[in-house]
């Protein structure tokens, strides 16, 4: 007998079975006997889990740890920001909320609305420094050091604030120049402009009360010429001008709201400072 | 690779119900494997009623052992069962004091072929075969024991290897010698 008609012949005894009527009897008596220690069908949520977690702990261990990292991964990044946003200055998260504000800031690309961000991200910092401080049970001999470290982080916020609102303010005004909106212009703007425009291409509106023709002739040209530059010019600078006097103005503005704020701050005002960043606020909207 | 993460997923996921508990999936455990391990255990001790008793012992032991343990000592839930198994045999012979062969075509305790056995030629008209299962129980206890695991009750080398601790290479060296000693015993060769 060969090693192969050996084997077929060992195979065939897997037909040897129990008898039917104990494999019943049995079955019945061994149900009964798990079912007294304890044993019961387990509810849509137990099996559930316990799927997930088999199927992670059968992909392979470097797999499972992959897939935890990726969830805590996008997790965080959903719901992090909400999570380290309410963080305050003396909690342990702050330096996380820091962190996630930078990195927002950073994937900002146009430069208006990230000074915009930046100055809310300042404002809101040096207001919950405020509310910090305004707690008597934190702001006590016992945590003098702690006081001292935030108010001097109180004051680069507000200078950072003033930094920027200084040149976002500024700025959103010479965007306000460079549009094609209808400007008025003085009579003598009006008049050269119907025959020139600027080179900026900024239309003008005519004032009819005030429309001039040109004298034309070979010396007179020469002076109309001279006197259209010098008018452009006026008519120019007077618009910046009283573009720069209302950017001046809010700066102006900002910038007594923001010394109040620290002068509260110094007299221990909290409230006061919050209302007052409030305003800060609103201005550069 | 997925057919082998699907495996591993099902064995993780019946292990891990059997641990919460499930009594459903422990009686699909039971009808699953109760014949195997009933054929695995007959064919070792060689008697029917001692293998009806010693297989519902089997049974509960497992299910006594998932709840106790942290299933780390097992791949899957057959190998456990038939660690079960082999421990249980071992204490089985402890308590009888005895470890001699009993034969298999002891008529008094005849093999009882299911009536529905599917194969043409039943065990009385096969010679060869009556042979076979006649010499089996003379075989050494570790030869025996991996025929049964291997050719009877189609268990593969890897799990094999798991239930005896052996590595693959020992238990195919085992095998080998399995068979040549039991071909010696069905057709001794003649004296030089």
């Amino acid at each position: 007998m060969t090693d192969k008609d050996l084997i077929s012949k060992l195979n065939t005894l897997k037909n040897v079975n129990p008898d039917s009527s104990w494999l019943t009897s049995n079955r019945e008596l061994f149900l009964a006997q798990i079912s007294n220690s304890g044993a019961d069908k387990l509810s849509g949520g137990q099996v559930f889990f316990i799927n997930l977690k088999s199927f992670l702990k059968a992909s392979s261990q470097p797999v499972f740890a992959l897939g935890v990292f990726m969830l805590v991964l996008v997790a965080s990044s959903i719901f992090g920001h909400k999570l380290f946003s309410q963080a305050k200055p003396n909690d342990s998260l702050y330096i996380a909320r820091i962190i996630s504000e930078k990195a927002k800031l950073n994937t900002l690309l146009n430069p208006e609305e990230k000074n915009k961000l930046a100055v809310k991200f300042a404002t809101n910092h040096a207001q919950d420094i405020s509310a910090v401080l305004s707690d008597p049970s934190f702001n006590n001999e016992e945590n003098k050091d702690q006081v001292a470290k935030l108010s001097d982080s109180f004051n680069k916020e507000i200078e950072t604030v003033k930094k920027i609102v200084n040149a976002s303010v500024a700025k959103s005004y010479k965007t306000e120049t460079s549009t094609n909106e209808p400007v008025e212009m003085s009579e003598e703007a009006v008049a050269i402009a119907t025959e020139y425009k600027t080179e900026q291409g900024i239309q003008i509106k005519e004032n009819e009360a005030s429309r001039q023709a040109p004298v034309i002739n070979a010396g007179a040209a020469i002076k109309t010429e001279q006197t259209t530059t010098s008018t452009e010019t006026k008519a120019t600078s007077s618009v910046e001008i009283k573009v720069e006097a209302e950017a001046d103005a809010k700066i102006n503005e900002a910038d007594k709201i923001i010394d109040e704020a620290k002068e509260s701050f110094n007299n221990k005002d909290y409230h006061s400072v919050i209302d007052k960043l409030n305003e800060v606020t609103e201005i550069i909207k | 690779m997925p057919s082998n993460i699907v495996k591993k997923f099902k064995n993780k996921q019946t292990l891990s119900r059997l641990k919460s508990r499930d009594k459903e999936v422990f009686t699909e455990v039971y009808d699953a494997n109760v014949s195997d391990i009933h054929r695995f255990v007959y064919f070792k001790i060689g008697s029917r009623e001692e293998a009806n008793d010693l297989t519902s012992i089997i049974f509960l032991k497992t299910w006594d052992h998932i709840q106790k343990n942290t299933l780390e000592d097992a791949k899957t839930l057959r190998a456990l069962l038939y660690k079960v198994a082999r421990n249980a045999i071992i204490d089985y012979y402890r308590e009888r004091g005895s470890h001699k062969p009993i034969s298999l075509d002891d008529e008094e305790n005849p093999i009882d072929i299911a009536a529905d056995m599917s194969q043409s030629d039943k065990i009385d008209d096969d010679q060869d075969l009556k042979r076979i299962v006649s010499k089996l129980p003379f075989l050494k206890e570790e030869y025996r024991e991996i025929i049964i695991m291997r050719f009877i009750n189609d268990l593969s080398l890897e799990e094999i290897s798991d239930i005896t601790q052996k590595s693959r290479g020992n238990v195919r060296v085992l095998l080998h010698r399995a068979l040549s000693a039991l071909k010696d015993l069905i057709e001794p060769k003649p004296n030089a």
